[in-house]
């Protein structure tokens, strides 16, 4: 019976590891500095946040779909944020289930791309995200809007056009923030507070606005977006966010927001 | 810890699968030889351990990070999270890297509890924070030589 023995120790031997553990030592601090930034993971997306945000208090996401159509532009910072802020919309609409809205989203992006001369293979996402709409598959849709997003961006660096991209990102991150400190704000618990607390996001992007060539740093609105990000590092800098901090991030989210949406 | 994705609770199974085809490799050669290694991609190998998690409700982010890995230098990167949920990172390394792992670390470089899956050239960690804000992956080549790698993110 050897070889029965024989084989019982090979399939044993080819398991894997599953288990628990606390990682070795602690990082040093020449290891932290030295640790990557990948735009696509170091930044989460608004369904990220969205889904923590289920987990604490589904809240009724039908009402917090937004309609119409974002205001004419020929500021190619202000399409950027717009289009952004369009992304997390779409997420919005996911969560809400409304595949109509989904679809005039995904219009709308699709539209601001076109504006910012992105290529063929980005607008052919505009028919996957219908496709997916009409299927209700919101996981899919999900995972389209973050690649679409990805899409757009990848145009923006081949297109030497990176400065936008940044931009792209804030305006994501700014609605899903207005979202999601106006729900905490409305119901606040400590619990809630801590899915505020992003301070490395907000240093990221602070650093991104930092990099901007000089010409698009004094655009206005880019300046306004500067100086509200580095009055919100204060509102978000601790464990659990104050009531106050919340109502301050809120207002500060929403006056960004609009700014966005209506241009300076 | 996140729990097990159902998948990967079917190991006893599998167990039984190897032993068995083991048994039948007794009594002739396998018609089909395996495809060397080398033609899978660090990707794709990352993608199907994700794949797994995702039977389990994560949904895997579009993004990836690919880089280049060898021994006694591991790679770092910085990821942002939210408490409450749950996450899955998942590693693969192409030959002629063997072994890896993935650590999870707050921001201030203090190793966490995590759940782990380890099996050669795959490894993945599974991490639910208690607070939001910045973590770091420290992704170790334990055996084998400087090879390339790829990272999935996924969450639930």
């Amino acid at each position: 019976m050897n070889w029965i023995r024989w084989h019982l120790l090979l399939a044993t031997a080819a398991l894997p590891a599953f288990g628990s553990r606390a990682a070795e030592s602690a990082m040093t601090s020449g290891q932290i500095d030295q640790a990557v930034r990948v735009e696509s993971l170091t930044i989460p997306m608004p369904g990220e946040f969205f889904a923590a945000i289920n987990k604490i208090d589904r809240p009724n996401w039908k009402q917090l779909v937004r309609v119409g159509t974002p205001e004419a532009t020929a500021n190619r910072a202000q399409i950027a944020l717009v289009l952004g802020t369009l992304v997390a919309d779409g997420y919005i609409a996911v969560e809400a289930q409304d595949g109509q809205g989904v679809k005039n989203i995904g219009k709308e992006i699709i539209n601001l791309a076109k504006k910012l001369n992105v290529s063929q293979s980005v607008l052919g996402r505009g028919n996957s995200i219908n496709d997916f709409a009409e299927n209700n598959d919101w996981n899919a849709l999900r995972e389209e809007l973050e690649a679409t997003q990805n899409e757009v961006k990848l145009d923006m660096f081949e297109q030497k056009d990176s400065n936008l991209v940044t931009l792209v990102s804030l305006g994501a991150w700014v609605r899903g923030t207005e979202l999601a400190s106006d729900l905490i704000e409305r119901a606040y618990t400590p619990e809630a507070a801590r899915l505020l607390r992003q301070p490395a996001i907000i240093e990221y992007l602070l650093e991104q606005i930092g990099s901007l060539p000089q010409g698009m740093k004094e655009d206005p609105l880019v300046a306004m977006l500067r100086a509200t990000l580095e009055k919100c590092l204060d509102y978000v800098k601790a464990e659990t966010p104050s009531e106050e901090n919340v109502t301050q991030l809120r207002a500060a989210m929403a006056s960004m927001e609009k700014a966005i949406a209506t241009g300076l | 810890m996140p729990p097990r994705p159902l998948v990967l609770w079917l190991w006893p199974v599998w167990l039984l699968v190897v032993f068995f085809s083991g048994l039948f490799a007794q009594v002739g050669p396998s018609p089909t030889p395996a495809a060397p290694d080398t033609d899978v991609s660090a990707r794709s190998k990352a993608l199907e351990l994700a794949g797994a998690f995702s039977n389990d409700g994560y949904k895997i982010r579009d993004g990836y990070w690919p880089g280049e890995i060898e021994p006694n230098r591991p790679q770092f990167l910085e990821v942002n999270l939210f408490s409450g949920n749950e996450y899955w990172f998942s590693a693969a390394v192409n030959p002629p890297g063997r072994k890896i792992a993935v650590g999870v670390f707050n921001e201030t470089g203090k190793p966490m509890d995590f759940q782990t899956y380890e099996d050669g050239q795959v490894a993945a960690a599974g991490f639910v924070p208690e607070v939001s804000g910045r973590y770091y992956l420290k992704l170790t080549l334990l055996e084998g030589e400087k090879a390339q790698f790829c990272l999935l993110y996924s969450y639930k």
